[in-house]
């Protein structure tokens, strides 16, 4: 765990969002393009204090924080170059991180039992931790309407590695569950009904056979800082409990790609990742728009529990889908059209031969034989 | 940032009068066969821009390949796999699906014709034999959606399908794939085309975006892979994203090109991650794209690939139509990487 990341020195890296460049040519291409670009009229600046003497003098709006950069880092104070004027102590941290910070970058693989020798994981398969979470603990919050669990209630286990075996947790009967707060408070779970199972969440390790799942002690609902008290459309606003609670097994995404934003790529440099919650909208810094005339409600990814809040982002432009129909493709919903209506030959030929059935078995029944 | 070129490249004559499905190269010259969602598949002469022959079927056609330069296949919407003969401009069907059939792929290494199909089925074909289904098919793999794309390198074969999966076969040991994967892409898989050197695939989605895989599941190969966006622009304050219909690899460099319903077609050099060109914006989606043998011709079907749902009329300049361009060395070479001076 204390092991220390083994870099290469030469990689250069970002301060504002710590993603890590091959030199530093491309490095401050990314700065421009990522965090002094001007969001009025998209020029890019040489520095995050020049992009607000910028929007300043030519737009008359002042810029206090750098777009795209992480908290902490949104400063337009400190002048920043490429990787010249970075504090020493960031620097150091930098350099200095834990191997677990780094999110797995394991493929999502499932190879064939047979294939194993002895049934045993492949190395690269077979280790993993689970996620730490983003951000400190929150001071408890209290809402009148959530009942406070008894002191008798037996805690939780923290958190373990998936590959140990936490003791199984007991509810014990609540009160009868009678009413919801009209704006549920994050990350305070109300108790659970009677008739519910307890809430398990599971994750199985690539390789493993699904039929014997470890239990991970994983939030429900991603951690979002100081929104208390959102609303119910709130992409993380936990949502009204049912009478009778399924487990949840949420996909966990080891695998999210690695974006490579090259200032040649596209005239679109704003980066987003959806991340679905059960009963919420797909927390994502723009609303994907349905495309016209594909004839369905607009089908987002597919739902993944996330145990990071997503950095908080600048207004962005709302994303348009040109094809947002996740369930068929292109071709599957133009063949529905008349004009490529076809059948086989063989279904041809036994349309023919019911016509040819029906017609004699018509001419029978009015007492004559026609051809 | 190279320039876009003003032209499009020369325009075939005698298109197809409906939308294109697929455009192909032969292996062994610059023969071109295009299928179409007018029920025909097409032999045109690339360099001479002549039409040599035309095979009509009972349904649109959704795929087509070469098997030599003296035949070729095709996968139809009627179910019916079907071989063509080019001398004679004759047809037999090898077999049948229970659905459109959507992909098809000769396999040089097997010796076998490979078919993907909405039946949720791959399909492997043995084209010596003499017709019929009972004497060509090697075998039925079941898949766990509707196969929307299919790539071959040597014994490898990828299989994408709806619901985000991908299937990786050796075509040696059909009995169940050799890896089960989920696409690394969050939105439906659009198109799959493995790398000319056999280490991995790319495979776009229908959310502007293209993800470099490797076969190879060891710790190192995987930290290679990547995803990036493209196929994208930003109008009157939103981002507008397109598919990405198409991926051809250039057969001598290894770098590929893309193609979007923006009507753009880019070159990437995937290890350096760069963008190498961009050509001139084609009038309408770009439907398939095609290198010939030599990697000197490049194949463009510009053709409405239905993203935007029926239209009423097209637009003359919308026609579809096949583009033929000359490749020139600068648009498709890999540049060196150029590492800065380590600071004395």
């Amino acid at each position: 765990m204390g092991k220390k990341k083994k870099r290469v020195s030469s990689k250069v890296w970002c301060y504002y969002c710590d993603r890590e460049f091959d030199d530093e040519k491309i490095l401050v291409q990314h700065q421009k393009a990522k965090h002094f670009k001007c969001h009025v009229c998209h020029k890019k600046l040489s520095t995050a204090g020049g992009m607000a003497i910028h929007v300043l003098q030519v737009h008359k709006e002042s810029v206090t924080k750098v777009p795209n950069a992480k908290p902490g880092r949104e400063s337009t104070d400190i002048e920043i170059y490429g990787m010249q004027g970075i504090p020493p102590d960031i620097l150091a941290a930098h350099y200095g991180e834990e191997e677990d910070d780094v999110p797995s970058k394991a493929a999502k693989v499932d190879i064939p039992p047979t294939q194993l020798v002895g049934g045993m994981i492949p190395p690269p398969l077979g280790t993993g931790y689970p996620s730490r979470p983003a951000l400190p603990t929150m001071p408890p919050v209290y809402n009148p309407a959530v009942p406070v669990p008894p002191n008798a209630w037996v805690v939780p286990p923290r958190p373990q590695p998936w590959f140990s075996q936490p003791p199984v947790v007991s509810v014990p009967p609540a009160a009868p569950y009678t009413q919801q707060p009209l704006f549920p408070v994050q990350n305070v779970r109300p108790p659970l009904p009677a008739t519910a199972p307890a809430l398990q969440t599971q994750i199985t390790p690539p390789g493993l056979p699904t039929s014997a799942p470890v239990p991970v002690s994983q939030p429900l609902f991603p951690v979002v800082g100081n929104n208390h008290t959102t609303t119910q459309s709130s992409a993380f606003s936990a949502p009204p409990l049912p009478s009778s609670v399924p487990s949840v097994t949420p996909v966990m995404s080891t695998n999210v790609p690695v974006d490579t934003h090259l200032s040649s790529n596209s005239s679109v440099t704003s980066s987003y990742q959806a991340i679905g919650v059960p009963g919420g909208a797909a927390s994502n810094s723009h609303s994907y728009a349905s495309g016209p005339n594909t004839g369905g409600p607009s089908i987002g990814p597919p739902p993944v529990i996330a145990n990071k809040a997503p950095a908080p982002q600048p207004a962005t432009n709302e994303v348009y889908l040109v094809w947002d129909d996740e369930a068929m493709s292109m071709e599957e919903r133009r063949m529905s059209l008349p004009k490529y209506q076809v059948h086989d030959e063989s279904s041809q030929m036994s349309s023919i031969d019911a016509a040819i059935d029906k017609r004699i078995l018509e001419s029978r029944l009015a007492g004559r034989m026609a051809f | 940032m190279a320039t876009a070129v003003l032209t499009t490249g020369r325009e075939l004559s005698n298109p197809p009068s409906d939308g294109i499905t697929n455009l192909r190269f032969s292996n062994h010259s610059d023969h071109l066969l295009v299928s179409s969602w007018d029920k025909s598949v097409r032999l045109y002469d690339a360099s001479a821009n002549v039409l040599r022959g035309e095979f009509m079927h009972a349904g649109p056609v959704l795929d087509c390949c070469f098997h030599d330069d003296s035949s070729g296949f095709s996968a139809a919407a009627d179910n019916t796999v079907r071989r063509l003969v080019f001398s004679s401009n004759k047809e037999d069907i090898l077999g049948r699906h229970d659905a459109p059939v959507r992909c098809i792929e000769y396999s040089y290494a097997a010796g076998q014709l490979i078919t993907g199909s909405w039946d949720k089925t791959l399909k492997c074909w043995d084209p010596r034999g003499a017709s019929g289904q009972e004497r060509t098919l090697v075998g039925t793999y079941p898949q766990p959606e509707r196969v929307y794309s299919l790539s071959l390198v040597g014994h490898r074969l990828v299989v994408a399908t709806a619901g985000r999966h991908v299937n990786i076969y050796d075509l040696r040991n059909m009995s169940q794939p050799e890896q089960r994967r989920e696409s690394s892409l969050k939105y439906q898989t659009r198109c799959v085309r493995c790398y000319p050197n056999g280490t991995g695939y790319a495979l776009s989605s229908v959310e502007g975006r293209v993800a470099m895989e490797f076969f190879d599941l060891s710790e190192a190969s995987q930290a290679k892979k990547y995803a990036f966006k493209c196929h994208r622009k930003s109008e009157a304050g939103r981002d507008i994203v397109y598919p990405v219909n198409a991926i051809a690899f250039h057969p001598i460099y290894g770098t590929f090109a893309t193609g979007g319903c923006d009507g753009y077609v880019n070159v990437w050099d995937g290890n350096n991650k760069k963008r190498l060109y961009q050509y001139s914006k084609y009038p309408t989606s770009i439907a398939a794209l095609s290198f010939s043998r030599d990697g000197r011709l490049l194949a463009v079907a510009s053709s409405y690939t239905f993203e935007e749902g029926p239209k009423a009329g097209t637009k003359a300049d919308e026609q579809d139509a096949i583009y033929v361009r000359s490749v020139n060395e600068i648009e498709v070479k890999p540049k060196p990487k150029v590492y800065p001076n380590p600071p004395a």
